[in-house]
């Protein structure tokens, strides 16, 4: 294999690339989902921590004390979210359909120290962003109001938990492990998701196009031209992933060990990429290709996923600062699977070249 | 009778060939893959996401509290005696001294103690579980019962919170105070109910199943709406991302089938036999689109019937797919190569399902969310049924745009467009091309002007629900010059074409007419769709940007006449190199007119 050679077909794939236009789709992709980061941000977080949310808003809100009077309502008129309303049951839940209202809250005649437990009926909106920040605010007054309660029935109770006093928990810090435990590793791997899928469009083109015969009558040969396209698609990873890491630190968000990260993300990114080649090789054909090839990476994403300590996790840890020397054990084992797909990829492109020049 | 034959025959033809000419191997691989994903999902139930693991480093004195740490992955945990904690502190992200917690003062430190905090919030409540005076231990419940309300456009336009400040006293509602009867004192369940109820949440609260329980009809934990104060997680507003991927990925994947069947007809002329067999184009659009038709619909059937929802979900998905479908049919035409496609369909699936996600986040919420047909699936599986009106409202741009796409591929389903190798643009220029008809040039403008419309509204919408979250004089702004931008681009797509076919067609006078033409066919079609569909939000402020309101109707034909003038003119004296230049200036136009006549700010 001649490195002459696969850096001729390396230079063809980034001017078809380039002439095609579709590096410039990427780059819009690539902005389009920037664009969307507030958005994404603010959606996925509290999906994925709903709790978050009530950071987002300083304002009061108005709610109806329906019911008895109890501690709870002492709680409810110190706090600085709500505004609080003496008011009828029918008439409260009327406005709070009408949205007058935030939420609801009736409190029946039990004593803090009876038998039965105080059972309070919350009425909000369903479904709504602003009910979501309205009971994390009232979660905590209700907290409180159970650990009042807890103490007064302190008695019934056996066993304690080990004692553990936390600080106030202040605002801030929502946002870290959404970004860095997920956001951060997706990211940086999304661009071997693409470079894969690409790997296959360009390897099966030609069996498509039949414009293998040409390619092969040159002095390139067939597993250098395979390679050729494998190295420009790996060559496409450090740029993409750099550009994200890139935007999310223009963003404000730093990022620690962004030299190894990118160590880890070449290296685990050649695994779908070497994959896809053989796909590609094997059915010479893009729909069976992509389609068993996207269901294998599906597979295969969950199954590193479920394993302590894969390239993703590493990444996350690397980019807070806390990845230790396993992270060279993954590498070398990422390597490692990297070197025999590649010699089974050398293989597979010899011998398929052997049945072309000879065929 | 002839016709439907014939679409048969190809659907047939469509399917026997699409099995075949996967190798053979493929479906045999994919059952395997299939019976691999079932079990590597096991696997990773077992084990759990780590995804996260060893995010934090907590130094801790006491082996109970270590223990305590180290069952969250999160925490890399190092048991070490006081001093040594105190001295490296700098080490830990937080420490453990005596039962305090210390966190080091960045973000890191204060997402550390969130997390440690709900991990403690977990294990007391596990040791809580366990008292046997549970009403000592949980002496606060619950009851939640959730209220529905909906809002109009209007009210909310500036996205400003709900509940404002009323005047003076407590609000006094408006309409109709239906009786609420008193809530009964006691909780419906025994003791025991309610502890197995308790364990089983506990048992359950880890990160996936939060978004797994959404799903599986009828997960409680045998306590009805009654909580504890802990275990008041808001309400997930979010269940639509979950819905994302169970309905539309496989949608998705399936037009990717459409799509390389219509690209493979393209590689090497293969599709010429079929072009020249005696069936119209449509039959044979129609006709290699069945299949596909038939294996989404049965894939939505299947997952409604899975989630025992009730069947009326489908409709909304219907011109979903049919858009999904076309856009595939289309892109299938226009691509030059695989990566070209491959490129194409990422950037539009992005594009479709930011479009179709986004705004179903505020169902109940907004009527902005109507946007979306996902949002009436929501409804649906939360129970309530929509209207026709609703429908209408949320898929008749889907409708309307899957019906023009299809009919731009009809007309450009032939030899001469399919196996040309022009750029994108060009090609794309070309399609529009075939709509013109040489001798009535100017009907052919009306018509693509107003058939521009429903794509038109729905990358105006797109637009509305991305700055929809900005602060209000940004999100004007930007809603402005986008807004008018899309437009002109619209209103330029014809006139350019015909300028690109023929530079001499554009003398003074034909200048003038095909600007009139274009003007008021954008008009006529803006008008219509607005008629029939967005009065509501066109009734907003936002609206009123987007959508030049209904009442008067000259001056906003003076401005698409005048703008698209001002785009024509920068063309024939500049020629091809100032069309960039001349929308820009178009765009500009159109901004000042906005910002005069609506907004009033250069009064």
């Amino acid at each position: 294999m001649k490195a002459k050679h696969v850096g001729i077909i390396v230079k063809k794939e980034f001017r078809g690339l380039l002439n095609e236009r579709t590096i410039l789709l990427a780059i819009l992709l690539q902005l389009f989902i920037a664009l969307f980061s507030s958005f994404l941000m603010v959606g996925l977080t509290s999906m994925y921590d709903p709790s978050s949310l009530s950071t987002y808003s300083r304002f009061r809100y108005n709610i109806a004390y329906t019911g008895n009077d109890s501690g709870l309502n002492d709680y409810l008129i110190r706090s600085r979210d709500f505004r609080v309303y003496s008011m009828n049951l029918s008439p409260a839940v009327a406005a709070l359909q009408e949205r007058k209202l935030a939420a609801v809250i009736y409190v029946p005649d039990i004593t803090p120290d009876a038998k039965d437990p105080v059972k309070i009926t919350l009425y909000t909106l369903q479904n709504d962003l602003q009910g979501t920040i309205v009971n994390v605010k009232l979660k905590d007054i209700f907290l409180k109001y159970e650990k009042d309660l807890r103490y007064v029935r302190k008695a019934r109770i056996t066993e304690e938990p080990i004692p553990l006093t936390l600080p106030a928990s202040g605002s801030g810090g929502d946002f870290y492990e959404f970004v860095y435990g997920l956001l951060i590793p997706l990211l940086v791997f999304m661009p071997a998701i693409i470079a894969s899928a690409l790997v296959i469009d360009l390897i099966t083109e030609e069996y498509q196009h039949e414009t293998l015969e040409t390619l092969i009558s040159t002095p390139v040969t067939f597993s250098e031209m395979v390679w050729g396209k494998v190295l420009a698609c790996e060559l496409l990873i450090p740029v993409q992933a750099g550009a994200w890491l890139l935007l999310l630190i223009l963003n404000g968000i730093s990022i620690a060990n962004v030299p190894l990260i990118f160590l880890q993300v070449i290296a685990a990114s050649f695994l779908p990429i070497a994959i896809g080649a053989i796909f590609a090789l094997h059915y010479r054909e893009r729909t069976a290709a992509q389609f068993i090839f996207s269901t294998t990476l599906v597979v295969a994403i969950m199954f590193v996923l479920a394993l302590p300590a894969n390239p993703l996790n590493l990444v996350t840890r690397l980019a807070v600062g806390t990845a230790g020397a396993e992270q060279w054990l993954v590498l070398a084992g990422v390597i490692a699977i990297g070197l025999l797909l590649s010699v089974i990829l050398n293989r597979y492109a010899e011998r398929t070249g052997r049945e072309h020049h000879t065929g | 009778m002839g016709a439907l034959t014939n679409i048969a025959t190809i659907a047939r033809w469509e399917v026997k060939r699409t099995l075949t000419q996967m190798s053979r191997d493929t479906l045999p691989l994919a059952v395997v893959l299939f019976v691999l994903l079932v079990i590597v999902m096991g696997f990773a139930a077992q084990s759990g996401m780590h995804l996260q693991d060893g995010m934090y480093r907590a130094g801790v004195d006491d082996p109970m509290i270590a223990q305590l740490l180290a069952s969250d992955n999160r925490f890399a945990v190092y048991e070490l005696d006081r001093d040594t904690l105190w001295n490296n502190y700098r080490a830990f992200d937080l420490i453990v001294v005596r039962g305090q917690v210390y966190a080091i003062d960045s973000e890191k430190g204060k997402a550390a103690v969130k997390t440690l905090s709900r991990d403690y919030a977990k294990y007391t409540a596990s040791v809580y579980n366990q008292q046997e005076d549970l009403f000592a231990a949980y002496p606060l419940w619950i009851d939640i019962q959730n209220v529905k309300s909906e809002l109009d456009f209007s009210a909310t336009q500036s996205g400003q919170y709900l509940s404002a400040r009323p005047a003076s006293g407590a609000p006094v509602p408006e309409g109709e105070v239906a009786e609420i009867p008193t809530p009964s004192p006691t909780l419906e369940f025994t003791m025991e109910e309610l502890r197995s109820g308790l364990t089983q949440t506990e048992a359950g609260s880890s990160q996936i199943s939060r978004y797994t329980e959404m799903l599986s009809p009828a997960s409680g934990s045998g306590m009805g709406t009654f909580k504890t104060p802990s275990q008041l997680s808001p309400p997930l507003p979010f269940d639509s991302i979950i819905l994302i991927f169970v309905f539309i990925f496989p949608l998705y994947f399936s037009s990717q089938f459409f799509m390389m069947s219509i690209m493979n007809e393209r590689i090497e002329r293969k599709g010429e036999l079929l072009l020249s067999a005696p069936v119209t184009t449509t039959s044979i659009i129609v006709g290699k689109m069945l299949p596909y038709l038939i294996m989404m619909l049965a894939i939505s059937a299947a997952l409604t019937v899975y989630l025992k929802a009730p069947l009326t979900i489908i409709l909304p998905l219907v011109p979903v797919i049919l858009f999904f479908l076309a856009s595939a049919l289309v892109i299938g035409m226009v691509s030059r190569s695989f990566k070209e496609l491959s490129f194409i369909s990422i950037f539009f699936s992005t594009v479709a399902t930011s479009y179709l996600f986004f705004p179903s986040i505020f169902a109940n919420v907004h009527v902005i969310s109507m946007i979306s047909p996902l949002t009436l699936i929501i409804l649906t599986l939360q129970g309530t049924a929509y209207t026709v009106t609703d429908y209408l409202f949320s898929t008749a741009l889907f409708w309307l745009t899957a019906a023009v796409l299809f009919y731009f591929a009809a007309r450009n389903f032939n030899e001469e467009r399919l196996f040309s190798e022009h750029a994108l643009v060009t090609r794309i220029r070309e399609f529009m091309a075939a709509s013109i008809s040489e001798k009535h040039p100017f009907l052919s403008l009306f018509l693509l002007a107003g058939l521009a419309i429903p794509f038109v509204f729905m990358l105006q919408l797109m637009c509305l629900v991305l700055f929809f979250n900005l602060p209000m004089p940004l999100s004007l702004v930007l809603l402005i010059i986008f807004g008018a931008g899309i437009e002109e681009l619209a209103k330029a797509a014809g006139i350019y074409t015909l300028y690109m076919q023929n530079p001499q067609f554009l003398s003074w006078k034909n200048l003038v007419i095909a600007c009139g033409a274009t003007a008021i066919g954008f008009l006529v079609g803006e008008k219509l769709l607005l008629f029939v569909t967005l009065a509501q939000i066109s009734e907003s402020v936002f609206g009123s940007i987007l959508f030049l309101s209904l009442g008067v109707l000259w001056m906003p034909l003076l401005l698409h006449f005048g703008a698209t003038v001002v785009f024509t003119i920068t063309l024939k004296a500049g020629r091809v190199r100032w069309r960039i230049a001349g929308l820009l200036f178009a765009t500009l136009v159109h901004c000042l007119y906005n910002l005069y006549f609506i907004m009033g700010w250069l009064k």
